[in-house]
């Protein structure tokens, strides 16, 4: 199939587009790398009288590396951060979460501010971003506000975005060398849609246990103190205190009512729980 | 192991029968120089897409066509005088379904045709077809086979009465088995497929005022026949239609069926002058084409303690879709099953019911494998079964059973006529292989990461190439008879070799040309195979079957051996001696002290015909002939699966950690090519065993309409097998070679699902249809759990 | 029309395409390089892989007008490569390809991965390999022959190139000085208009999937009865629909918009109303068909009025049903579209526990913004265009 027709700009900077995005009547969408949104376009699912596309926009290609965090451009694909062109603060998670994207051909052209805009629950970047920390900054006409990862994911497909809104970068804390990093899916083949995703950082020092389980028909659940899935403390033998009852109730409690697809989701975190401990 | 049949010596064995020789094919497509029927461009050409039914089935109320795209819509009523599809089997009982080019009075199944439109662009096209609008009146879905088959389901075909299109009976007394001490019942299926070859189908068509001809581009196995139902439905001469059947993105039975959009787009250019095409999407492909492989089996196996089989009484419902498909018919796929579901093994009593159950699906045609997939995995997940009741190793039951090499030929209880093989050697070299003891011990140790392994395996056998006095019996609209070939010498001395079977991945460009070169001894570089193209070869049945090789390769050997004796003739008298006293070796006329190129005779044929001694042959260098095997009843390839796994039990993913295939086929002609259609039939079967299916809702929607969704095995899916060549020549058919093209994909999905019921048997779990998906498998585990009660 | 200037296997191009086109198509249609396949158009099948800046890409997924400044390297545009050759030269031997389909695709990625990877790791190179689909050969021989090729030229001292060498961040093909796109001139609407059909008769069904909730109110089931009669009320309570025309207490039309991510749907149609005073219940069914994404739905709403508190107070029992058939049942997740149902069968209790309590603020309810992650778009301004459109 062929896409239905549609009207294309391709502003200069980010001002332009901004203000082009302001302005626009009817349905308009932002297309960065497309590899979300163009097999939508081509089925017609997607039918927008105007793509305005922001891949050539500078602005949103930059990476800075502040004190605490980098801050991502949103239109870095996941070939740069697989590859390594922008630096890592994340000692690697960040490379293998990118590496397990879809196939090479698509990450050459998928950004991670697509990604999050699409908002697929069975997402990566939806799933893992939020166990980083990370932030999501949209900037508008309006000016600019920022959102917890976990904030901005709305629902199955549906984001905080805002009409004439558009993602400007993502913001990764660094992760302390103490922290302990898993990130495990289920996929039959890779680049399929993922039955279960789990990421998990854990830090017994510090902050504890963060705990993301994804592509559930929802937005993922995040557990910002996951001590209870291990016996209410996190303790250096974390792995061991996993207690997978809570698990299943916990996913039971978020509408999986399924048993066998809170037995995957539950094996799958456990797995996630045992790479962070390897 | 027999050796070749040497019908004419060769030096060159690098070139001739038993070569691997590299493909001559090859480059245009690694250049990307092969032409598809979506690459080629004619002026004036413009797309044409379909309206099509979103329902499964609904009366056709209404269809609006905006004003300003009337006279670029066309529905079933501009189709006037066009005829239906219909594939008639002459079996007994047979229900005809006629299946309109574009639907009239009901929708039968989702993606059905309702209206074509024309524009210079597809995506201009795509945009007239969705401003029109149907009004359709649902009805219920008539969506699975077996309650089709109950009284009060709806029904697709109004005026039948019933949802069945055939119900066919084999049998040979079942009673004295009825007693055996082992009495095993399965309930076994399969899913829908869709086989997805990565070209869909596709379509140009345009009328050639010159010739008076509608030409008509077509990625098509079977350009003949293509033909014939095009000329029935359309009503016009035979003569007035030229097929061309260029690269084909893969077929495995695809490309095998008269396409609706094949007569609708012949219409566009006979009777409104365009030229058009319409080229298959995947969504297309997915939702609305031809699908496959849906088997439901009843089935019961009775043996002896020692594995003895002692009879097998089975029902089995194929879903065959809303319609009869030309030209292989509805009823193909069930009724093949009654006959072949024995396959090899003895035994004494059999009963076999099979029904062809029409529903509001798309129409079934034969994949790769046709019946037999099915079958397999139905038959050898029983002998397992029986194998677990009995206490015996898989392994033994089959030995006990197989037909033996000193019984061939050999004929089974079903009258299938086995040509020639060693089963039990083929079993015992895959258990050599596979090295079931060590698997044994590995299974007592358990794996460190709490996987469990099986070990499992299957074994089929493949009727290839069978011919008039098999198909006949079926009555239906496609007999093969003899087939031929054309060879014809050119002056410079090459060949051009001219076939009506179809050359769309199994590499007939090469191994055509190996058996020319075997017979004349001409470099393959200068032999030129012709396909696809209804005025350029003469008529076959095509391309289907694993037949091309058996009949057209024989075809291609007997037009050579007469250009090789006429050659000789020729050549004797050039050397002045007795045509008694030459030879033909390595491309060259020989005699006891003198030789003349088969280059130089062609040229003293037609460049220099006055050096021509006065007897010559008048038809000269080049021969059409025609072929038919001694008997016609099929060669029998087989094989032995062999495969271990690992079954994640969490999870439900599995790995193959090892798989052997012992295959005999035969003589092979270029063994190169043949382990590429073992590689690739194996991909096949892994994605039937594990990965492929279309799904259906209640409403009779599809559910599987991207590849993100139909999940067709990639790279890290498919592991590197190790093959095992028998070669037991078939003793009726030239070089003794057999049909080999769909067998890799017959065993597969028995032999997997064996190996990880042999892996959770301790879980108490038994899987019974295919694919094995993660899913399934992480079910059947809790089921299995919760049946056991809360214990652990 | 957007014009581009493209670079094309060595050569300038300029072009005018539409923006809808793809690359694959620009390439094919345009400049005849059919050497470029589509196998599935949703970027999954990897036929249509190319270079773009040289690196590889989805070119069924990737608009041509987007590659404007681009450097684009087919399979044609290959001949003389020295890697393709030594990979052709593998294929060839290990018989790596036999229907030709997904040859082009593959050795463009093969490519890609011999330029990149350390040494021949089989598995690397399989899952390198798996955005590529190939359905005849097993993979088999292509993965001896990427061995093969990586293999050798390792031995000749020739290293990888991590990331093929790649430095720009950001999508290939897209250049980060941006084109002018151009004068913002008028845009053409891109939309025909929707061909309005007269209702039909409503047919009975059985939904396949059925989801319930309750609520109570403090009044008695007569009365709550009596305010279910208003057709206006109930339909200003379910999410996202809108009334068209005058309805009857039999029968209503109207249009349902529900938006599932970027999926927006406005099924129009019509409902038939069926009331039993008899046993204080009531039943709408209804269908309605989205001809832009030829999907179709049909839902069953049914209420039933249970007195409680003797009699002072009414338990109401809703129960909502639904099927889909067409596009939209056929591609979305059956998980999304239960989940988005069973949002919208709770809004639809909580507005009309809100309605019929006489809690509602002044108006019909109308959700605008997001209801529990799901945004129900009431596009009016759409309608609008739309109105317009038709009278042109």
């Amino acid at each position: 199939m062929k896409a239905a027709a549609f009207a294309y700009e391709r502003p200069s900077d980010l001002k332009a587009a901004l203000a082009l995005m302001a302005g626009a009547r009817g349905s308009t969408r932002i297309i960065a790398g497309g590899q979300s949104l163009g097999p939508m376009l081509n089925l017609r699912l997607v039918r927008p009288e105007l793509l305005v596309d922001i891949a050539g926009l500078a602005e949103l290609k930059q990476v800075d590396r502040g004190g605490d965090e980098l801050v991502i451009g949103a239109c870095v694909t996941h070939a740069d951060i697989e590859d390594g062109r922008i630096p890592d603060v994340t000692r690697g998670a960040m490379r293998r979460v990118a590496a397990s994207i879809a196939y090479r051909a698509v990450r050459n052209r998928g950004t991670i501010g697509g990604s999050l805009s699409h908002a697929d629950p069975a997402a990566d970047w939806v799933c893992a971003l939020p166990a980083l920390g990370a932030k999501i900054r949209l900037r508008s006409t309006r000016g600019l506000r920022e959102l917890a990862i976990e904030d901005f994911i709305t629902g199955a497909l549906e984001s905080a975005l805002q009409e004439a809104e558009i993602v400007e970068a993502v913001r990764v804390p660094v992760m302390r060398p103490a922290a302990r990093w898993g990130y495990v899916k289920a996929c039959r083949k890779p680049g399929e849609f993922a039955h279960a995703i789990a990421a998990v950082l854990i830090d017994p020092e510090s902050t504890g246990a963060r705990v993301v389980v994804g592509a559930i028909a929802a937005p993922p659940i995040v557990l910002h103190d996951a001590a209870p899935l291990f016996g209410g403390r996190v303790t250096a033998d974390f792995h061991r205190q996993f207690d997978a009852r809570i698990a299943d109730a916990m996913l039971a409690k978020a509408g999986v009512t399924n048993a066998a697809d809170r037995h995957i989701h539950v094996a799958v975190l456990r797995r996630a729980i045992a790479e962070a401990a390897a | 192991m027999s050796e070749v049949e040497r019908l004419s010596s060769s030096s060159t064995p690098d070139q001739g029968v038993g070569a691997r020789l590299p493909r001559k094919e090859d480059d245009r497509f690694m250049r990307g120089r092969g032409q598809y029927v979506a690459d080629i461009r004619l002026p004036g050409l413009r797309d044409v897409a379909f309206v099509r039914s979103p329902l499964a089935h609904g009366r056709i109320k209404a269809i609006h066509v905006p004003e300003r795209y009337s006279g670029l819509v066309f529905t079933a009523a501009d189709l006037f005088g066009v005829k239906p599809i219909r594939a008639v089997s002459g079996l007994p009982g047979f229900k005809i379904s006629e299946q309109p080019v574009l639907a009239t009075g009901k929708v039968r199944h989702v993606g059905e045709l309702v209206a074509m439109c024309a524009a210079p662009t597809r995506a201009e096209a795509e945009d007239i077809a969705a401003s029109v609008t149907l009004d359709l009146e649902p009805l219920p879905a008539v969506y699975d086979m077996r309650r089709a088959r109950e009284a009060g389901s709806a029904l697709v075909h109004d005026h039948w009465g019933d949802n069945v299109f055939l119900e066919s009976v084999f049998e040979v007394d079942i009673t004295p088995a009825l007693d055996a001490p082992i009495k095993v019942t399965r309930e076994i299926s399969t899913a829908r497929q869709c086989m997805s070859p990565l070209e869909g189908r596709g379509v140009v068509a345009t009328f050639d005022h010159r010739l008076d001809q509608l030409t008509l581009y077509t990625g098509a196995q079977m350009p003949h026949i293509v033909r014939n139902g095009l000329s029935d439905c359309l009503g016009i001469e035979q003569g007035r239609i030229r097929i061309i059947s260029p690269d084909i993105g893969g077929g495995f039975g695809h490309k095998g069926i008269l396409l609706p959009e094949e007569v609708c787009l012949s219409w566009l250019a006979l009777e409104k002058g365009l030229t058009v095409r319409w080229i298959e999407d995947r969504y297309e492909h997915l939702s609305a084409s031809a699908n496959c492989r849906e088997h439901y089996y009843n089935i019961t196996v009775y043996a002896d303690r020692d594995g003895r089989l002692r009879g097998i009484d089975c029902e089995a419902t194929v879903d065959s879709g809303a319609y009869s498909s030309y030209p292989f018919s509805a009823c193909l796929e069930a009724a093949q099953v009654a006959s072949i579901l024995p396959g090899p093994y003895r035994m004494p009593a059999y009963r076999c019911r099979t029904f062809s159950a029409a529903t509001n699906k798309c129409p079934i045609l034969p994949y790769r494998g046709v019946a037999r997939t099915g079958v397999c995995f139905a038959l050898e997940i029983m002998l397992d079964a029986v194998a677990a009741e009995a206490g015996l190793e898989p392994a033994e039951v089959r030995l006990r059973n197989l037909v033996g090499p000193e019984e061939m030929p050999f004929d089974n209880i079903t009258k299938k006529h086995f040509d020639s093989g060693n089963y039990p050697e083929a079993m015992r070299r895959a258990l050599a292989a596979i090295d079931i003891a060590a698997v044994r011990e590995r299974q007592r140790r358990k794996e460190p990461d709490g996987r469990l392994i099986g070990v499992g395996l299957s074994v089929y056998c493949e009727q290839a190439a069978h011919g008039t006095s098999v198909y006949a019996g079926w009555g239906i609209p496609m007999v093969p008879g003899h087939e031929q070939a054309t060879a014809r010498m050119t002056p410079d001395g090459g060949l051009e070799i001219r076939v009506g079977v179809h050359s769309h991945g199994q590499g007939l460009e090469t191994t055509l040309a190996q058996v020319a070169h075997e017979i004349l001894g001409i470099d393959t570089a200068k032999v030129r195979v012709v396909h696809g193209d209804t005025a350029l070869t003469p008529y076959s049945t095509g391309t289907w079957g694993s037949r091309s090789m058996v009949m057209a390769g024989g075809a291609v050997g007997t037009a050579c051996e007469a250009i090789a004796g006429r050659a000789k003739h020729i050549g004797a008298k050039l050397l002045q001696l007795d045509p008694a006293s030459v030879s033909l070796r390595d491309g060259r006329v020989c005699g006891p002290n003198s030789s003349i190129g088969l280059a130089e005779i062609a040229h003293t044929w037609y460049r220099r015909p006055h050096e021509l001694p006065p007897d010559v042959n008048p038809g000269g260098l080049e021969a059409t002939s025609g072929y038919k095997p001694q008997r016609d009843s099929g060669t029998f390839s087989y094989a032995v699966h062999a495969v271990i796994v690992a079954v994640d039990p969490d999870l439900g993913d599995i790995e193959l950690l090892d798989y052997v295939i012992v295959e005999d086929g035969g003589v092979l002609v270029n063994p190169m090519i043949v382990d590429g259609q073992i590689y690739g039939g194996l991909a096949q079967g892994i994605g039937t065993a594990l990965y492929e299916e279309m799904p259906f809702d209640a409403e009779g929607q599809p559910l599987a309409t991207t590849l993100a969704d139909y999940l067709l095995p990639g790279p890290t899916e498919i592991p590197e097998p190790r093959l095992d060549h028998m070669q037991t020549a078939s003793p009726y058919t030239m070089f003794g070679v057999k049909g080999i093209g769909e067998g890799g994909a017959i065993a597969p999905p028995a032999a997997i699902t064996n190996a990880v019921n042999d892996a959770l048997r301790p879980l108490g779990v038994e899987l019974l249809r295919s694919p094995i998906s993660a899913r399934r498998i992480v079910e059947a585990i809790l089921a299995a759990r919760e049946a056991e009660g809360p214990a652990a | 029309m957007n014009t581009i200037g493209i670079s094309v296997n060595g050569h300038a191009v300029t072009a005018s395409v539409e923006p809808r086109t793809h690359l694959a198509d620009f390439l094919r249609d345009h400049l005849n390089l059919t050497g470029t396949h589509l196998g599935c158009e949703h970027g999954v099948c990897g036929s249509c892989t190319l270079l773009l800046d040289d690196a590889p890409a989805r070119s069924c997924i990737t608009l041509a007008a987007a590659c404007d400044r681009a450097r684009v390297t087919t399979i044609e545009g290959l001949d003389d490569d020295e890697i393709a050759g030594e990979l052709r030269a593998a294929f060839t031997r290990e018989h790596a390809l036999q229907c030709g389909y997904c040859t082009p695709g593959m050795i463009v990625s093969a490519r890609d991965l011999v330029l990149r990877l350390d040494d021949a790791d089989e598995r690397a190179i399989r899952v390198g390999l798996s955005g590529n689909l190939c359905r005849c050969t097993g993979y088999v021989g292509i993965v001896r022959a990427v061995r093969s090729v990586i293999d050798d030229r390792r031995r000749r001292g020739i290293a990888p190139l991590p990331g093929a060498a790649r430095e720009q961040l950001g999508p290939v093909g897209s250049t980060s000085s941006a084109g002018d796109g151009g004068p913002p001139a008028a845009r053409p609407s891109a939309r025909a208009g929707i061909e309005q059909r007269p209702a039909v008769t409503i047919p009975d069904f059985v939904p396949d999937r059925i989801l319930e909730d309750h609520f109570t109110l403090a009044s008695r089931p007569e009365e709550v009865f009596a305010m279910l009669g208003d057709v206006a009320r109930v339909a200003a309570c379910l999410p996202g629909v809108a009334l068209t025309g005058n309805p009857t207490p039999k029968h209503v039309e109207g249009v349902i918009r529900v938006r599932l991510g970027p999926i927006s749907t406005g099924f129009r149609g019509a409902a038939r109303i069926e009331r039993d005073p008899a046993t204080m219940s009531g039943r709408i069914v209804g269908m309605g068909t989205d001809h832009h994404i030829r999907s179709s739905t049909r839902g069953e709403v049914r209420y039933r009025l249970l007195p409680v508190d003797a009699g002072t107070a009414t338990r109401v029992e809703i129960s909502v049903g639904y099927s889909m058939q067409g596009m939209l049942a056929q591609i979305a997740r059956e998980g999304l579209v239960r989940g988005l149902a069973a949002r919208l069968t709770a809004e639809f209790a909580r507005n009309l526990e809100r309605e019929l309590s006489g809690a509602a603020t002044g108006g019909p309810t109308r959700p605008a913004a997001s209801i529990d992650g799901v945004a129900l778009v009431f596009d009016r301004l759409r309608m609008f265009v739309r109105e317009i459109f038709r009278r042109t």
